[in-house]
């Protein structure tokens, strides 16, 4: 395995308006682990996720996925490069089953286009059949399998959550945001969510998550990062991050 | 006359035009600011408003300032019975359901309209005579200054409503922050009635000012009621001064281009002005654009 | 496949060729109903300007067929480029754009469609409209008789059945649903959403363009007026009344709207009162549409019913 991160960001700035969201922001994601990006309300932690995702562009700055720079692409191109996302407010298809999110998930894995699919070739019968036999398999792999013809938007908040993050899996990242999966969740609700991040990251995905609650944060972690006011103010494990000075006090703020 | 007369004929009709874009525009604002609803109707307000004034001078033998009085009470007074009817009872309020239930509510104004009034236009004498005063070689028509100084003072009047009293800043309340305003005892729905009241009021005034000039008719409300629209966009939707500058712009556009290249294409030359505004600054001139966030 | 059979034998039932002719306005209604649905049901963007694309279908084959003799076949394929393009030309920055705005644009360019059509006169016959359009032939065919004329138009409407049915249940389909949901969710599944949006518009507009073509060769006739923003308000009716996302309903809603003033012709001036009531009331009272909202109906009190008998 070579030493160059999956994921990093150089300078990466953001300005809105008068507000300075991201300020030179050095950010380097490791393969094959979980890492979290933490920081008082406000930080930019959600900004960062939109600017790497494609959704915004930077003001200054880039960013580059497995050395490769994909400051301008489009959030679709993003995705087939291996990088996808989830949502702090929750972006499900309301209106469809939980079996087809988790279909559209595999979007940029099949190629069924207009003509084809306006004439049912068997190939892309075929594909859909697949596309149907394993999303049914992600929907196992987060314990939804029951609830596959359930409309999407009567689920339980709980089990929206989960079904977000089946839909991203399905696109087979080789890097999965996630942007507060915890927020909204009880304490048992936040425990099956640790575990389900865990085996995650035990199948060969590695997470970069945003999260408030400290103690998943604490618990799942192999790295966090944190930054204030846009900029990133201390990097490494989570005990060592724990006990520094800087963080305590962006935390806690100052005068 | 000159080229240069010409076009100041042409600016002359233009700020006229589009000082009635910009009333037409306001209402549509008072709306989309308390309720962010597009009133398609808002056009029929302006035929109303005339028609209900000839009505009332013919029907009622009231003399213009009176008869222009019970019209424009007349149709606030209907603003609010379509809020009332078609607006508070929708339980889904998704933006294709609001813009068709408008569109229903201004088919069925015109339909009954024509019932009432039939198909053929109505004049409405000119308030003080229609000698033309004579501008630098061109002319303009008494009517035009009545336009203009009403228009003024509703803009002014609207300014010290929503600025200085108690009813105005309750209402601007209302539209940025509901809940907040429903904390501190503002009645958000009587707001929201209001606003439609004072959208029929504004759309009333316009019609019956105009209507001098150009005849009232059970169908101008479309084009009337589409070319406000266009000017609160271009100005920028919502926002107090936008739409005056997005009428003025509009009108002197509209009218120079109608002069200058071909009348026929009016219509089209001031569609083809919003389509433009729409593709490359949508927020308006001066609204202020908008990142979006997830 | 139910829906073949019953076209075909519908005319049997007919005691008056006027109904026929009817149906076949029903059925190139239903052709638009079913593009505007796609673009509007399922991907969520809206059209105030449809019949745009509709009256340049009309116009372009009939202005290549009573100037320059087109054959009505070499007039539906310059027609549907001609409208592909446009609506791809259009489409592009038009879409871009969301809610009231996207409305305003496409009603502004619906407009001034009509306004061309009004003002090139050397081309179009102006206000008064466009004669000599040629009856339909294809490859020799004539189609000399309403009864004809109906059969052309149902399979035109079943192949554009079948197609959108087909589109609809598959990725594609997924695809333009998912982009309704949620348009920065899909984009970061990988959906092209510009791509798709810009091309469900274009696909829309060459439906409207078929229909259009249809419409033309029957009138032989063709009047700007026929071209306004009244009949693409009618169109967004037809499909929100019949309910948005359903391409059943899609056809439902064409057949209501256009069997209607038929029925109102009794009432003759009343007609746009009337119409202007019922939509407003079905929104208030209905709106999912009516096809969505008798389903409902019927599975409540089938719920009822089943939640009764449980009981005992």
């Amino acid at each position: 395995m070579d030493s160059s991160p999956l994921l990093n960001t150089r300078d990466l700035s953001k300005d809105f308006g008068g507000v300075r969201a991201l300020r030179d922001l050095d950010l380097d994601v490791r393969e094959g682990l979980i890492q979290a990006v933490i920081g008082p309300n406000g930080a930019g932690k959600t900004t960062l996720f939109n600017v790497i995702s494609g959704v915004i562009a930077p003001t200054k700055g880039s960013v580059y996925f497995r050395n490769e720079e994909i400051t301008e692409l489009p959030p679709h191109r993003i995705a087939h490069k291996g990088l996808t996302r989830t949502f702090q407010n929750l972006q499900l298809f309301a209106d469809m089953t939980v079996l087809e999110n988790v279909m559209v998930g595999m979007h940029h894995r099949s190629t069924g286009g207009f003509f084809a699919s306006a004439i049912k070739t068997p190939w892309v019968m075929a594909e859909e059949r697949r596309i149907r036999d394993e999303s049914m398999e992600w929907l196992r792999f987060v314990g939804l399998e029951d609830h596959s013809a359930t409309v999407a938007g009567s689920l339980p908040f709980g089990n929206q959550r989960v079904l977000e993050m089946a839909r991203g899996l399905a696109s087979r990242p080789e890097l999965l945001m996630l942007d507060e999966p915890a927020a909204g969740l009880n304490i048992r609700e936040t425990q099956d969510l640790a575990q389900l991040i865990i085996r995650i990251k035990e199948s060969g995905v590695t997470v970069l998550l945003v999260e408030h609650d400290m103690e998943l944060v604490m618990s799942i972690s192999d790295r966090v990062t944190v930054i204030d006011q846009g900029h990133k103010i201390a990097e490494g494990e989570p005990d060592s991050i724990r006990n520094d000075e800087k963080v305590l006090k962006a935390y806690l703020g100052e005068e | 006359m000159t080229l240069s007369q010409q076009i100041l004929q042409y600016l002359i009709t233009g700020v006229t035009v589009g000082t009635i874009y910009a009333l037409i525009g306001m209402g549509f604002n008072i709306i989309y600011n308390s309720t962010d609803i597009i009133n398609f109707a808002q056009g029929e307000f302006v035929m109303l408003g005339g028609l209900l004034t000839v009505s009332s001078m013919h029907v009622l033998h009231l003399p213009l300032p009176f008869a222009a009085l019970v019209a424009v009470l007349g149709v606030a007074l209907i603003g609010t019975l379509l809020n009332i009817a078609a607006i508070r009872p929708v339980k889904d309020p998704n933006p294709i359901t609001l813009i068709i239930i408008t569109i229903g509510a201004s088919i069925f104004i015109r339909g009954v309209s024509s019932l009432i009034w039939g198909k053929e236009p109505y004049p409405i004498p000119a308030f003080s005579g229609e000698d033309p005063i004579h501008f630098f070689g061109a002319v303009i028509q008494p009517q035009s200054l009545w336009v203009m100084g009403v228009a003024l003072s509703i803009v002014l009047g609207f300014r010290q409503f929503f600025g200085k009293t108690i009813t105005g800043k309750a209402m601007m309340a209302s539209s940025f922050q509901p809940r907040a305003a429903r904390l501190v005892g503002i009645d958000t729905r009587f707001m929201i009635l209001i606003s439609f009241a004072l959208s029929g009021l504004v759309g009333a005034a316009a019609g019956i000012v105009i209507a001098p000039m150009s005849m009232t008719q059970y169908d101008i409300g479309v084009m009337m009621g589409l070319k406000g629209f266009c000017a609160a966009i271009i100005g920028g939707l919502g926002h107090f001064w936008g739409v005056v500058v997005g009428g003025l712009a509009l009108g002197i556009l509209e009218s120079l281009g109608a002069g200058l290249i071909s009348s026929g294409y009016k219509d089209a030359i001031a569609f083809g002005i919003l389509l433009l505004m729409l593709f490359f600054r949508p927020q308006g001139i001066l609204g202020k654009s908008k990142g979006d966030r997830v | 496949m139910l829906f073949t059979a019953f076209l075909s034998v519908l005319p049997r039932f007919l005691t008056n060729d006027y109904y026929l002719n009817v149906l076949i306005f029903i059925g190139i209604h239903s052709i638009i109903a079913i593009g505007l649905d796609l673009l509007l049901g399922y991907t969520g963007q809206i059209s105030l300007g449809h019949a745009a694309f509709f009256g340049l279908g009309a116009y372009i084959t009939g202005v290549l067929s009573a100037k320059v003799s087109f054959p009505p076949i070499a007039g539906l394929v310059v027609a549907l480029v001609g409208v592909g393009v446009l609506a791809y030309l259009i489409g592009i920055p038009t879409l871009k754009l969301h809610g009231h705005y996207l409305a305003m644009a496409t009603l502004g360019f619906g407009i001034i469609v009509q306004i061309f059509f009004k003002e090139l006169g050397f081309l179009t016959g102006g206000p008064s409209g466009l004669v000599g359009i040629e009856d339909m032939n294809i490859f020799g065919y004539e189609f000399d008789s309403d009864l004809k004329y109906y059969y052309l138009v149902a399979v035109s409407l079943l192949l554009t059945l079948l197609l959108s049915i087909n589109v609809v249940r598959s990725r594609v389909g997924r695809a333009l649903r998912a982009i309704h949901g949620s348009e920065v969710a899909s984009s970061v599944l990988g959906v092209n959403v510009s791509r798709y949006k810009v091309g469900i518009f274009v696909l829309s507009a060459l439906y409207a363009a078929l229909a259009g073509w249809l419409y033309s060769h029957y009138m032989t006739f063709v009047s700007p007026s026929s071209f306004g923003f009244m009949f693409s308000v009618k169109l967004v009716t037809m499909v929100v009344i019949g309910s948005l996302g359903s391409i059943w309903g899609a056809i439902f809603g064409a057949a209501l709207l256009t069997s209607m003033p038929e029925f109102l012709h009794v009432f003759a001036n009343y007609e746009t009162t009337v119409f202007g009531f019922i939509l407003v009331s079905v929104m208030i009272f209905m709106p999912r549409g009516l096809l969505r909202g008798i389903e409902d109906a019927i599975l409540g009190g089938v719920r009822a019913v089943r939640g009764r008998g449980d009981e005992k």
